[in-house]
């Protein structure tokens, strides 16, 4: 248990000092790759958490894809590099406030629920095997939906990019 | 590793029969655009309408012989209980491909005209309907959301096919940006949802609110509130309905049909399906945030409307206004408030798809000033005459669906003896009224200076506004028949 | 600590490593190598050619079609992943399953095909 507070506390640190110098940073390509270091950190809390699978869908789609994604929309348009932009707008005190209430409502409401109610550490581990009956059992249907609608993003993405 | 792989695992018993609507439509999808691949050149526009229309027929007759076998043996669920076969489910399927077959009918005069790919436009429609019936049908709020997700993915897609125009491209985006952000509301509802209740599927969360107590329940109060929050903004609820009169001035005429009928339907399709049926032992809860929610958005509506010289934004704001009706009978909590609003958005799916069928004849599609309508009773009398009557169904004048449909929902609020709601509603039918009345005036006033643009007819754009209209004084004038299909329709969330 | 995380362990054990034996090497040839910058030794290394223009070019939107293949594919394999560890449980079933799964975006990968969007111009 000791341990796994040590690290949980080197983890946390890493992804919270990450994540405030995403949004400090004033080159943009620092910010995404400040944003790899907070996904990175998010999937090693999962791993902590024994949560696998998700660990490993963090890795591949979020710091995969989805930094994949935000690369090629930095690379596609006329972003200047470097410390030349502004990348602060004017509205970030209204956006502070946001997130702030976003975040106290969150941390209230979870404190509220589950307070100082203590999670069961010799509890059921699932792997990836579990969720893997899960996705075939319960979630069959969902799961070749998914299909279609991946399918239906890759028209999409084709129809709106050829004439261009 | 050795012991896990002996223990046994059991499959799901799925009941496909109940899940073919779906897939007779993601089928056609898939074959259009099969051929469209093998054979580009030989996929025409009428090949493409008539296997939607084919799909669509056929998924219909299906849905029907659903709808007997429910009556006569109860509701049921499958797939391990996260798909739900019951009256409310086949209703919005129904719902869904009678607006598909007119979406599909109007689009097969504008595809052309505009120079868009017609399989394309006409496998994301088809991923998008089977995507709302997902929806509707889903007792499980993961599947609901892969559900609105492939609805909202084809509507993003449609919105902004036309290429030529950048204002389709501008509201795409608009669309795109705020359906991605209720999107993100919804799925943190959902996990808020799974944090206090343990499951996402609706008969669980149910059954463990029925049962337990909370000490105190901030989290399912924010978890309601998320959900609440997303699904207003799919279905333009105020004031979450920023995008709506921009995204529906901007986007083709049928695609804002589309939106208009099947994702208001969808979206409301899921609120009922959660709040009502799922959260039905917290109604004291959620039932005074959504009469709030109802006030605002019938007096938003209604006021903004009457603002408009456009007729589409006009349209976009009387679509927000229609939405406050259907949350007033949603607020009632009551089986004859789910029966209302269930009636109102099966009326207004036809209305709504009928108006937008002769706006997109009217002419262009982002520039639609009241002026165009000029004297249309002159030269066109027979369309004058179908979007009066469209328009004043709208408005709730009797003898059309309209009346009915706000009758039912203002009785509902007075049964629940929520007097204030009544009153509101029926003030802003009358300040809306005026709205619906301003385009028939400028249609019936002579004016010799402006000329109205003559609209270009297409024989499927007649079909549709002749279907439409006539449904809607049918359902007017004997509505009983829809007043009995909306009553066996009441969502009912069973195992098994 | 439990006997999953123990396994886990290893892998961050691993990454330590990794990263300590990669710093060591900078490190030590920092000390070692001697230090006399010019203006020309400071050049980005183009092949042996004096670069052109800006750090910053901006890239062409017909690779947006790949990223967006990526990120679909890349999906999927969340999805075999887990089916893959217990492939042999579920016997024809998985197998089906999984077939129809692929075989539904495999059609969109022939249908981009087709359209000419994966031409490399």
């Amino acid at each position: 248990m000791v341990a796994q507070n040590i690290f949980f506390g080197i983890l946390a640190a890493i992804v919270a000092i990450s994540a405030l110098r995403m949004v400090t940073t004033r080159n943009i390509v620092h910010a995404a790759l400040y944003l790899v270091a907070v996904l990175a950190g998010l999937g090693a809390l999962y791993v902590l958490l024994t949560a696998e699978f998700v660990a490993t869908t963090q890795v591949l789609v979020y710091i995969g894809a989805v930094m994949v994604l935000f690369l090629f929309g930095i690379m596609l348009t006329k972003a200047p590099l470097g410390n030349v932009m502004e990348m602060t707008g004017r509205q970030w005190p209204l956006a502070a406030v946001v997130a702030a209430l976003l975040g106290g409502v969150t941390i209230y409401s979870l404190v509220d629920r589950f307070g100082s109610e203590r999670l069961n550490t010799d509890g059921p581990i699932y792997r990836t095997a579990d969720v893997s009956d899960e996705v075939f059992s319960t979630y069959i249907v969902p799961f070749e939906a998914v299909s279609v609608l991946l399918l239906a993003a890759l028209i999409g993405a084709i129809v709106l990019a050829r004439k261009d | 590793m050795a012991t896990q792989s002996v223990l046994a695992f059991v499959g799901p018993s799925v009941n496909w029969w109940a899940l073919l609507p779906q897939m007779i439509l993601l089928g056609a999808a898939l074959l259009i655009m099969l051929v469209s691949a093998l054979a580009p050149k030989q996929t025409s526009t009428p090949f493409v309408t008539v296997t939607t229309m084919c799909a669509a027929i056929t998924s219909y007759i299906v849905a029907t012989g659903l709808w007997n076998d429910v009556q006569r043996d109860g509701p049921s669920s499958s797939i391990a209980s996260a798909f739900g076969i019951d009256g409310f489910s086949i209703f919005f399927t129904m719902l869904i491909l009678v607006a598909l077959a007119a979406t599909a009918l109007l689009s097969h005069g504008y595809l052309d005209k505009e120079g868009i790919d017609a399989p394309e436009f006409h496998a994301l429609l088809l991923c998008s309907a089977a995507g709302a019936i997902v929806m509707a049908s889903a007792n499980d709020l993961v599947v609901m959301f892969i559900g609105l997700e492939a609805l909202s993915i084809g509507l993003y897609v449609m919105i902004a096919m036309h290429d030529r125009r950048q204002e389709a491209r501008e509201s795409a985006i608009k669309y795109f940006v705020l359906g991605a952000f209720s999107s993100a509301f919804l799925l943190y509802g959902i996990a808020l949802t799974y944090g206090a209740t343990g499951s996402t599927n609706l008969i669980h969360i149910r059954d463990y609110l029925g049962a337990v107590v909370f000490r105190d329940q901030h989290l399912l109060m924010a978890a309601m509130a998320l959900l609440l929050v997303g699904l207003s903004f799919k279905v333009a609820a105020a004031p979450f309905h920023f995008w709506a009169p921009d995204v529906y001035q901007g986007a083709p005429s049928p695609v804002t049909g589309w939106m208009a009928s099947v994702a208001k339907a969808a979206g409301f399709a899921a609120l009922l399906r959660i709040f009502f049926a799922a959260f039905a032992s917290h109604r004291i809860d959620w039932t005074p945030i959504v009469s709030v929610l109802a006030a605002v958005t019938l007096v938003v509506g209604a006021v903004m409307a009457i603002l408009q010289n456009d007729v589409k934004r006009m349209l976009a704001f009387s679509s927000v206004s229609h939405a406050g009706y259907v949350l007033i009978a949603v607020q009632a909590a009551t089986d004859q408030g789910t029966a209302a609003a269930l009636f109102y958005l099966f009326t207004y799916t036809f209305m709504v798809l009928g108006t937008f069928a002769v706006v997109g004849a009217m002419g262009r599609d982002d520039d639609h000033p009241l002026a165009n309508y000029a004297g249309l009773g002159r030269s066109r009398p027979v369309l004058a005459i179908g979007f009066t009557i469209l328009l004043l169904a709208q408005a709730g004048i009797p003898t059309t669906s309209g009346f009915v449909a706000k009758f039912q929902v203002i009785a509902a609020a007075v049964n629940n003896k929520n007097y204030v709601l009544a009153g509101l509603a029926m003030i802003t039918a009358v300040v809306g009224a005026f709205m619906y009345l301003r385009i028939v005036m400028a249609m019936y006033v002579d004016n010799e200076e402006q000329k109205s643009s003559v609209p270009s007819w297409h024989w499927s754009t007649k079909v549709v506004v002749i279907a439409m209209v006539g449904f809607t004084l049918l359902a007017g004038l004997v509505p009983q028949f829809l007043i009995e299909f909306a009553e066996d329709a009441v969502p009912i969330l069973i195992r098994g | 600590m439990s006997e999953l995380l123990r396994s886990y362990l290893t892998v961050g054990i691993f990454g330590v490593a990794a990263i300590a034996m990669a710093g060591a090497m900078l490190t030590i040839a920092r000390i070692l190598r001697p230090q006399r910058p010019t203006p020309q030794k400071l050049i980005a290394y183009e092949s042996g050619v004096d670069p052109v223009g800006g750090d910053w070019a901006q890239s062409q939107i017909r690779y947006y079609v790949f990223a967006v293949l990526f990120v679909l594919f890349d999906v999927e394999a969340v999805f075999i992943f887990p089916w893959a560890t217990r492939l042999e449980v579920y016997g024809t079933f998985g197998l089906v399953e999984m077939a129809i799964f692929i075989f539904i975006l495999v059609l969109g990968l022939f249908y981009a095909w087709r359209k000419g969007v994966l031409r490399w111009v």
